[in-house]
């Protein structure tokens, strides 16, 4: 049986003459939280704006549990829970009136809302704004806000646009929490972001978008072991031990190809038993009394794989 | 479900406002100063006046209110989180719509009483007044709500506040004084009847033409 929750089937999206999604398939688990990565202008809004319903001028085919969006669309209202990138609030209205109309338009009881109101808050931690008017409350709060509505009627699948742009380290700290929560909880969660480290923290699974089109998707891993960058060991030796003589014999190791930035950086052949290299450099290392703080099998970081796919340079 | 719940809940914004509550006590307030700078009015009713008085001020001040509302919650995409629920396009321009068109109805008929009771208190009242009252009260509703729709269309179409500010002022008020020319030229026209059916006429096709075009727009 099929575990696929969220399809795009060669999706393309023109603005006039800007091409904004070129083809674009991808698809999501149950239970995922997606990763989905691009520099400004890639097409990140617009893919989630289809998927929301707020774009309903396009090509292609999005499913969801298997079914067309364009055609089930008041099904899936409930199902799916937005937290916009921009989206305002009409500042007049307190935090409990804006939500209780939310609610309501959700189709969920008075009754109903005045405890769920009180769990949501609690989980974004805005209990004790209830009755403050929008217009008061902070950036992070309005973000908050956001994040609360999105959560009313218990949503199956969570979109989240930009969700962790303009918060400070500790918001930024406590929505990642929040967000975690939520997906050990069973919903399927798809977030866009151009912040790397966040994405790492939270996705484990990643779609690059650039320019319109997925240049790859992944988990971090399979993205990482994607960017190749051969075998490489990185040795740092203790503080204050001064680089010995002997160290110069590494590069006489069985299947070492290059020694390089101050004999810290080993290049080995490919294909090669790295645990056996390694041992084989450590006894090198060792027998010339050198001290060694670390010895570690490089892997590349997820940004250097996003600057190779959208066209940046690395170092 | 949706419209009468956007309704109840635009009209406590609404009626909330800066603007409301200038209305409901600035312009009864308005009928107390006509009444002390005794005006000559040939023997029209203050009533009259001041229902004349109410559409034209109020009337412009909800066009803008609403031309305005609608640029600045379309540009802070503040319809993004009521779209995504199943909510109607066309119920969202409806609630507003409504909502402050009936904060202007009870502008109007406070109004209207307090210059009755001036009448009642200066002239005394006679059938003529209160038909004259009821006559000013049908133009006055007439007016704004095309008025009202006009500000509508400029909110929908406009994405710069001050440009639909502007448009309302000069176009809204005087697009809608429409219902009032035809009586200017035929005489035997019966101006209640004649305001009602341009009114309820023209505000509907105001009113499609601004569902027809919000239901296009991306947001």
């Amino acid at each position: 049986m099929t575990n696929v929750c969220i399809e795009f089937n060669n999706v393309s999206k023109k603005y006039k003459t800007l091409l904004a999604l070129d083809n674009i398939s991808f698809n999501i688990q149950k239970g995922d939280i997606f990763g989905y990565i691009g520099p400004n202008g890639a097409g990140k809004t617009t893919t989630i704006k289809i998927l929301v319903g707020l774009i309903r001028d396009f090509q292609g085919r999005v499913n969801l549990y298997g079914k067309d969006i364009s055609i089930n669309r008041e099904e899936f209202h409930n199902i799916i829970g937005y937290h916009p990138q921009e989206a305002g609030f009409q500042v007049w209205r307190t935090v409990d009136h804006c939500l209780k109309t939310f609610g309501r338009l959700s189709g969920l009881s008075s009754e109903y809302l005045e405890n769920r109101i009180q769990e949501i808050l609690e989980l974004i931690n805005l209990s004790d704004v209830r009755d403050k008017k929008i217009v008061h409350l902070s950036g992070g709060m309005f973000q908050k806000l956001r994040l609360g509505q999105a959560l009313l009627h218990k949503p199956e699948i969570l979109v989240l646009d930009e969700p962790l742009s303009g918060l400070d380290p500790q918001m930024r700290y406590q929505f990642k929490k929040i967000i975690k929560k939520l997906a050990k909880s069973g919903i399927t969660i798809l977030f866009s972001s151009h912040i790397l480290s966040d994405v790492q923290d939270i996705a484990n699974k990643i779609g690059i978008l650039n320019e319109g089109k997925i240049m790859r998707i992944g988990s971090p891993e399979e993205l990482q072991s994607s960017f190749h960058i051969g075998n490489l060991i990185e040795i740092i030796f203790a503080k204050n031990t001064p680089l010995c003589d002997g160290i110069e014999a590494i590069s006489d190791v069985e299947n070492v190809e290059k020694v390089k930035n101050n004999k810290q950086l080993i290049h080995l052949k490919s294909n090669v038993d790295i645990d056996s290299s390694i041992s084989q450099i450590m006894n090198k290392v060792l027998q010339q009394k050198c001290r060694i703080r670390s010895i570690s099998l490089v892997k590349p970081s997820l940004e250097e794989v996003y600057l190779k796919y959208v066209g940046g340079e690395t170092d | 479900m949706s419209l009468r719940l956007l309704f109840l809940d635009e009209l406590k914004g609404y009626a909330k406002s800066k603007v409301m509550i200038v209305l409901w006590f600035g312009l009864p307030l308005l009928s107390l100063l006509i009444y002390f700078l005794q005006p000559d009015t040939e023997g029209v009713p203050i009533s009259f006046l001041v229902g004349l008085l109410v559409s034209s001020i109020g009337g412009t001040l909800s066009g803008i209110m609403l031309s305005t509302s609608i640029v600045s919650e379309k540009n802070r995409h503040v319809y993004d989180l009521f779209l995504i629920r199943p909510v109607r396009r066309s119920s969202l321009l409806l609630a507003k719509y409504f909502a402050v068109y009936m904060c202007l109805v009870v502008a109007v008929v406070i109004s209207l009483i307090f210059g009755l009771i001036i009448d009642e208190f200066t002239v005394g009242l006679s059938e003529y007044f209160l038909n004259e009252t009821f006559e000013s009260l049908i133009i006055s509703m007439s007016s704004m709500a095309i008025t009202c729709s006009i500000g509508i269309f400029f909110g929908v179409l406009v994405s710069s506040v001050p440009v639909a500010a502007i448009l309302s002022v000069y176009l809204g008020s005087q697009l809608s004084s429409i219902i009032l020319l035809p009586t200017f030229f035929i005489v035997t026209l019966n101006p209640v009847i004649l305001a009602l059916t341009l009114g309820i006429s023209i505000t509907s096709v105001i009113m499609s033409i601004n569902m027809y075009l919000f239901s296009r727009q991306q947001f």
